[in-house]
């Protein structure tokens, strides 16, 4: 599988994130100062960040904002990427219109 | 690890207002969480501030804790996203109306503001609303947060005041005195505090820390599964907050799993679809099937809801008290206090418990009566 194509693929983003008013979580509109807040706040996980920044709660549920989120985590908290556990994921995974949520049960 | 005069057990919505409160009265305080802070029901739940839930006792509770949040929301350092909504409960059916009507007018006794709408006026409220329905109440006191910062702000307040929090620090045991009557440390998987005074506030896990000390605290996990609902319009809901009528039904714990019907839009927007109870143990895995009865209730109420796109579900554990009130109190144990049973109004009650807590504790007069609250009620008669 290319690195493009894995989701899961854990190698080191080689975006540089500098400017503080760069947007990192599209969907929720988080902002690289709002994640080094938290993280100074003593966020070290992807789910704290989320909790407190609301980062990778949006539609696409961190699939854009997830990698960039670890790798700041790492970065300033002296790990290695692959010691940061990924967000967790929840059904339905992607978004699914709630009528057919409803449906399930019958099947 | 040092002393401390209180130890509190637990990093939810509760045990982080004991801290809060208990370190603002001037003590020396440790608060020990398995996890990190809000990690368990406190960060599964919809954050809704419910002031009618019965009886007289639980409204008393829920209103002068409302008030408390009033006053943290301005001492915090995080907006905490604290409204005043109100609550809207609807009626599909005139039974269902009865039910309705004749807790208002128990509300009404205890002077809680509500008004019964005929579905007239509720539609005109709520446009969103199905045209099938036949009316219901309004709870103008309710209110709503957000139950994640809320939690954590409130514990870095607890923080910054002196509370030494210790996170992925589980409890393993409560050392006693040899006669066993009073508590002196408690062991956790990082080292012996030595204590004369713990604050079991570890919710749905808090029977498990009563056995170590030999108190019964007949408090079970009961799962709760929610949905969330994206890119919604802004006011699809005025009010914020609307339960179906069978909410207070749902409620009683006398089936395994009860649904109920309850839409709340957040600050962001987002609809939080529930409820759900339902007895399973400490299984914290979503049940598609309940999710699933779920959403069919709230397309039912909100037929528009059928297109729009869920985003994820969860469950998580609240902590059951087989009578419906909550437990603050101390115990047949000294030094050991309890601050659980909470069920759904963790959120809504977490302050007046921290306050209550601490009051006891100081052997200071309570802000409210806290007899009936005791964990005694459930000694194991000898």
């Amino acid at each position: 599988m290319s690195k493009k194509n894995n989701r899961t693929y854990e190698g080191d983003s080689d975006i540089k994130v500098e400017n503080p008013d760069m947007i990192i979580c599209r969907c929720e509109e988080i902002t690289l100062k709002e994640i080094i807040q938290a993280v100074s706040d003593g966020a070290t996980t992807i789910n704290q960040v989320k909790r407190r920044t609301r980062a990778g709660m949006g539609l696409c549920q961190g699939r854009s904002c997830g990698r960039l989120v670890r790798k700041l985590l790492a970065e300033r908290t002296g790990k290695k990427v692959s010691e940061i556990l990924p967000g967790t994921v929840r059904p339905p995974v992607r978004p699914m219109p709630l009528d057919i949520m409803a449906s399930l049960e019958e099947e | 690890m040092a002393n401390s005069d209180v130890v509190v057990i637990g990093g939810g919505i509760v045990g982080s207002c004991c801290a809060y409160y208990l370190a603002k009265a001037g003590l020396k305080v440790k608060l020990v969480e398995r996890g990190s802070i809000c990690t368990e029901s406190s960060k599964a739940c919809q954050g809704h501030l419910f002031l009618w839930e019965l009886p007289e006792i639980n409204v008393k509770l829920g209103r002068e804790s409302k008030k408390l949040y009033h006053q943290l929301a301005e001492e915090l350092d995080i907006d905490i996203e604290l409204r005043d909504t109100g609550s809207m409960s609807v009626a599909e059916n005139p039974a269902g109306l009865n039910t309705l009507k004749t807790t208002i007018d128990e509300l009404h006794k205890y002077g809680v503001k509500c008004e019964l709408l005929d579905a007239k006026e509720f539609i005109k409220r709520e446009p969103n609303i199905s045209p099938q329905i036949v009316g219901g109440g309004y709870f103008p006191e309710d209110g709503q947060l957000n139950p994640l910062l809320t939690t954590i702000a409130i514990a870095m307040a607890a923080q910054k005041m002196g509370v030494e929090i210790l996170t992925n620090t589980e409890v393993v045991g409560i050392e006693l005195s040899k006669d066993k009557s009073s508590v002196k440390a408690i062991i956790t998987s990082r080292g012996k505090i030595e204590t004369s005074t713990v604050v079991n506030a570890a919710g749905a896990w808090s029977g498990l820390i009563g056995e170590m000390v030999g108190v019964n605290i007949p408090v079970i996990p009961r799962k709760g599964n929610l949905l969330v609902v994206g890119n919604v319009p802004d006011n699809f809901i005025n009010c914020k907050i609307i339960l179906a009528s069978g909410y207070l039904d749902s409620l009683k714990g006398d089936k395994k799993v009860a649904v109920a019907a309850n839409v709340q839009q957040t600050s962001d927007g987002s609809l939080l679809l529930g409820s759900s109870r339902e007895f399973a143990g400490f299984d914290k895995a979503v049940n598609p099937e309940v999710i699933s009865q779920i959403a069919k209730r709230c397309i039912k109420f909100f037929p528009a809801l059928a297109g729009m796109q869920t985003i994820r579900s969860w469950a998580g554990l609240r902590p059951y008290s087989p009578d419906m009130l909550p437990i603050i109190s101390d115990s047949a144990v000294k030094g050991f206090y309890v601050a659980s049973g909470h069920e759904g109004v963790g959120i809504t009650m977490g302050p007046i418990t921290g306050k209550l807590i601490t009051q006891i504790i100081m052997k200071q007069k309570t802000d409210l009566p806290v007899e009936q609250l005791n964990v005694s009620r459930f000694a194991k008669k000898k």
